[in-house]
């Protein structure tokens, strides 16, 4: 069953009307177009009339969760939410950075969702193998089933197979390249602080200059922050002008996690955020 | 520019054997802003003292730096000489180079520039401290004790005697724990009941005690003089208020369990008092067991109940109360000896475990204190196998310390009530608390016979299928030899109490590797623990027999009234706070902090910590991703600087 894009877009906007018609919702989280079709941009609908401006193609990949802590609490919002992205919207709830009862999630069943700079498929390297959104309230289209599931970790295959001395110099010169514009946090749904620690003068954490040292800093404690968190939706990476394939790392981290705690970032509203919850029985492996 | 003094302990030899240490007051002495540096025998001693006093008037210290033991034996002296010397106290720097660094290596060179790098790093911290105030609290003037048993029994006497409340609770529909269990108590074999029972009643009595049966702590908030703790008080189905103790109920009731206290030898009704000498002696009713919980009718107790007592709608409910300080004294199981298959316990109904033969001298016990086999007939020949998962570097490692004395205490009971031959095997005899040795020689002389070598396996006698055979290397023999016996006591490791886990988070309590509870130093505070306010007291603490138990028990006591006899006490300075400027409502610190401490301001839109609950442990501010929360005495700039003192080296 091919996904139809149109389909999808056209019950964006009939929700998206209704909830700002009704006044149940005073925003709504969803895409409009950029400079062209291969580039929309996140959108916000605030007004009836705003949502004529909504689209959705297959080059919508950008993680609105991003939006929501933007927000003060209490702002009744509505959501367009892919698979990771509702995984992010759950994870937010988790933490107690928004209320479940003040938004309205527009779930979006897809796959083949592409890469606006290489026009590459990115289901099996992002998205954490998932078509259907865990958490929604409306859903946007038809459950998708029959796709083959792979494994969110298939691509870590070649990562693991290297040595720590290997991927040691891999992040060295990964990371080396950063420009540090920020991009991937300010696409990171979770990366909400404010200030970031890296901004920070006193103490300061890292050089700010975009030189090794500083770099290793500011993306290693990232990677930290982002430790059991981390959603998978790959927006860090492809908002990268530079291309360094941060997901691998989290990835990593998230597979760690999930085999030391038995838990996925962001897949149901009742867990806790592993990493600052303790259980008698949780593994002792990270200590080892 | 601050002016630093360095006081550099010998501690004897203790330090000065693996750490030069005058070479390293040389050191200190080229460090930026130390303006005297000096070593000393033992800084800890009233010449030491006034040494550090002299020196912070005549160089005009501002900073006091003693590389010496750990903080924990000797912070409070050294903070009270700068108080003394019109310092303020969190000026104090304590650098441990004895448990850190001269007790964990042999080389010199290797201690000592270990040494340097801990103090280089000292200094540097100690240059970004800054004055603190105590915080002065009221203190709650009531003690919580947690288990009944004779631990629990008696630190709450002694503490309701001086005055102060108690709440005792216990999770039991009856206090006594394992002692109300016994007949006789070694070495004196005196009944265990008339000296426990008395007892057991005058906390029923006390018109200072609340005893709270059937009850769990399910929460545990606050800090040492303000506990606040929840109580999960268990349905009993049982008014207790109403109910007279007639037992009419029991008599009646057609609901059949095992009877835990008589260890599972015979089954007791649903609605039970487990032993007749129970306190409170009122019954309650086992749901599990219970016909009318399982079939929904029934209802028996209920129509003979002329208190109208009865409440089948009953629920748990929970209360709080306010204590200044808690004793735990949750006492032991035994080990599970199924496990260990090669000695058939579960297997063969001719092996038993001591808690079993306890109940089977006993008479209150299931066969009124004859004893006999689960066939009914008399044991001809009893062996006693010692040790059984303790020493054993495969189960436990510790020794459980009163075994051979209780199966001393066996084998003359057997001698008095069967006409047995009784056979102890064991490692080696330890009899060594007061009266003994002398026990041990008197059960010498009455014919028991004493095998050194430890049982290896209890298996079905070939010959006579009902009865067993232990195997056994005699070491004094150096023989190998089977003996036919038709009765086997397991003298099983006596182990920490299942839940001990639970009850070590409730309180902030560490746990050594078998799961006792750790007392804050094993010579000079084994009743304190790290979690302070919080004492131990009895087996939970780790093995031991009775009097070491009460023992225990009362020196806990008089610790927790050093607590609640004073209505204030001064708390530490060293606590955390939230500069909202940085926070970005993460909510880490509110689901890391063990206390309680740090809350949600929804509107604020930020976190805060509530001081009075904060412990200073730091935890939060290790979470906090935009480093929002100042550790106060351990703020990021001065960590940060003492780690780049320490990494200079
Ligand atoms: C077979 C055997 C024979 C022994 N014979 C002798 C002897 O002859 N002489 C001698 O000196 N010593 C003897 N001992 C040692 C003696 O049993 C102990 O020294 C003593 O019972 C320890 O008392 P306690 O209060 O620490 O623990 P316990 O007796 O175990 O009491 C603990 C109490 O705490 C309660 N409790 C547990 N957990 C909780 C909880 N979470 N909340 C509330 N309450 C809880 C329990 O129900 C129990 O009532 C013997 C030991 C064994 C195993
Ligand atoms: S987006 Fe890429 S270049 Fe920019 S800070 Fe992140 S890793 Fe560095
Ligand atoms: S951990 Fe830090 S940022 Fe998060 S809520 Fe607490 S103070 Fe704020
Ligand atoms: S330092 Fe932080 S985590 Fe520790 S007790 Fe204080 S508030 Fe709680």
């Amino acid at each position: 069953m091919a996904i139809s894009f149109e389909q999808i877009e056209q019950n964006l906007k009939t929700e998206a009307r209704k909830l700002l018609e009704s006044g149940k919702v005073s925003l709504v989280l969803a895409y409009g177009r950029g400079y062209d079709e291969n580039h929309p941009m996140p959108y916000v609908a605030k007004h009836p009339s705003d949502v004529d401006n909504i689209v959705f193609n297959e080059y919508c990949t950008a993680n609105l969760a991003r939006y929501l802590t933007r927000y003060p609490r209490r702002t009744k919002i509505a959501i367009a939410a892919k698979a990771a992205d509702s995984r992010a919207v759950v994870q937010l709830i988790q933490e107690d950075k928004v209320c479940r009862e003040d938004l309205v999630v527009l779930g979006i069943p897809v796959y083949g969702m592409k890469n606006f700079k290489t026009g590459e498929a990115i289901d099996s390297k992002t998205t954490g193998g998932l078509s259907n959104p865990v958490l929604y309230d409306i859903l946007l289209g038809e459950e998708v089933h029959g796709q083959p599931v792979s494994s969110p970790y298939d691509v870590l295959a070649a990562y693991e197979a290297m040595d720590k001395e290997e991927r040691w110099a891999f992040w060295q010169r990964e990371l080396g390249r950063c420009i540090r514009c920020y991009a991937c946090r300010k696409a990171c749904p979770m990366c909400y602080c404010d200030p970031c620690f890296i901004d920070q003068n006193k103490p300061k954490w890292g050089e700010k200059s975009p030189e090794s040292p500083g770099n290793l800093m500011y993306h290693l404690t990232r990677f930290h922050h982002l430790a059991g968190r981390c959603i998978d939706c790959g927006e860090c990476s492809r908002a990268c002008p530079v291309d360094i394939p941060l997901y691998l790392f989290h990835k990593k981290v998230a597979k760690d996690c999930e085999e030391m705690f038995g838990q996925a970032a962001g897949m149901s509203i009742g867990d806790k955020p592993v990493l600052v919850n303790f259980r008698v029985d949780d593994s002792d492996k990270i200590l080892e | 520019m601050s002016r630093i003094g360095v006081f550099v302990c010998h501690c004897g030899l203790n330090i000065a054997k693996t750490v030069r240490v005058s070479e390293l007051a040389e050191f200190a002495a080229t460090l930026p802003d130390v303006v005297v540096a000096k070593d000393y025998k033992f800084m800890c001693s009233t010449p030491g003292q006034e040494m550090i006093a002299h020196d912070i008037k005549a160089h005009r210290l501002d900073r006091v730096i003693v590389t010496a033991c750990s903080p924990l034996m000797h912070e409070q002296t050294f903070r009270k000489v700068l108080a003394a010397s019109g310092l303020n106290q969190y000026l104090l720097t304590i650098v441990n180079i004895r448990e850190q660094v001269s007790w964990v290596t042999h080389d010199i060179d290797e201690g000592t520039a270990k040494a340097k790098a801990l103090l280089n790093g000292a200094v540097r911290r100690a240059r970004l401290l800054a004055p603190l105030t105590s915080r002065v609290i009221d203190v709650n003037s009531d003690v919580l004790v947690v288990g009944g048993g004779i631990a629990g029994i008696q630190a709450a006497l002694e503490l309701a005697n001086t005055g102060k409340k108690v709440y005792l609770v216990e999770k039991n529909s009856t206090i006594g724990g394992h002692m109300a269990q016994f007949d006789k108590t070694f070495p004196t074999l005196d009944c265990s009941a008339c000296i426990l029972t008395p007892k057991m009643d005058s906390v029923l009595q006390h018109k200072n005690i609340t005893l709270l049966t059937s009850c769990e702590v399910s929460e545990v908030k606050g800090f040492v003089g303000n506990f606040d703790i929840t109580i999960r008080q268990k349905a009993r189905y049982v008014d207790h208020t109403r109910c007279n103790a007639c037992l009419a109920c029991t008599e009646k009731c057609p609901g059949k369990a095992v009877s835990e206290w008589d260890e599972g030898l015979v089954k007791r009704k649903a609605i039970y008092i487990p032993f007749p000498q129970a306190v409170p002696q009122k019954p309650v009713i086992d749901r599990d067991a219970c016909t009318f919980f399982k079939k929904g009718k029934c209802r028996l107790c209920e129509k003979v109940c002329e208190q109208k007592a009865i409440d089948f709608e009953q629920q748990d409910t929970f209360t709080t109360v306010k204590v200044g300080a808690v004793i735990v004294a949750t006492g032991y199981d035994l080990m599970d000896t199924r496990a260990l298959i090669q000695y058939g316990y579960g297997k063969y109904p001719g092996v038993y475990n001591a808690l079993e033969v306890e109940r089977l001298f006993n008479s209150a016990g299931p066969t009124g204190g004859k004893v006999t086999l689960r066939d009914g007939k008399e044991p001809q020949a009893i062996a006693i196998l010692h040790c059984i998962g303790s020493r054993d570097k495969n189960n436990y490692e510790h020794c459980s310390r009163v075994c051979c004395m209780y199966s001393l205490k066996f084998a003359h009971l057997f001698k008095e009530k069967t006409s047995a031959d009784v056979y102890q095997f064991y490692i080696d005899m330890r009899a060594a608390g007061k009266g003994y040795e002398e026990f041990y020689n008197r059960i010498i002389e009455e014919d028991v016979k004493f095998i050194r070598g430890k049982g290896a396996r209890v298996a079905q006698s070939a010959d006579e299928p009902d009865r067993l055979v232990v195997e056994a290397e005699d070491t004094i023999t150096g023989k190998f030899i089977r003996l036919p016996v038709d009765m086997v006591v397991l003298s099983p490791a006596i182990i920490p109490r299942g839940d001990a886990k639970d009850i070590a988070r409730l309180f902030n309590l560490s746990t050594d590797r078998y799961g006792f509870f750790m007392e804050r130093h094993p010579k000079l505070a084994p009743l304190s623990t790290m979690s302070e306010g919080v004492f131990i007291a009895g087996v939970c603490q780790s093995p031991k027999d009775i009097p070491d138990t009460v023992a225990q028990a009362n020196g806990a006591a008089a610790e927790a009234l050093t607590i609640v006899v004073k209505d204030k006490m001064e708390l530490e300075a060293t606590t955390a706070m939230v500069n909202p400027a940085s926070c970005c409502a993460c909510q880490n610190c509110v689901r890391v902090c063990p206390y309680g401490a740090p809350f949600f301001n929804e509107a604020k839109g930020v976190s805060e910590i509530n001081e009075a609950l904060c412990k200073g442990c730091g935890l939060c501010a290790s979470v906090c991703p935009p480093s929002a929360i100042i550790a106060r005495h351990f703020t990021n700039d001065q960590v940060l600087a003492e780690m780049e003192g320490l990494l200079e080296f």
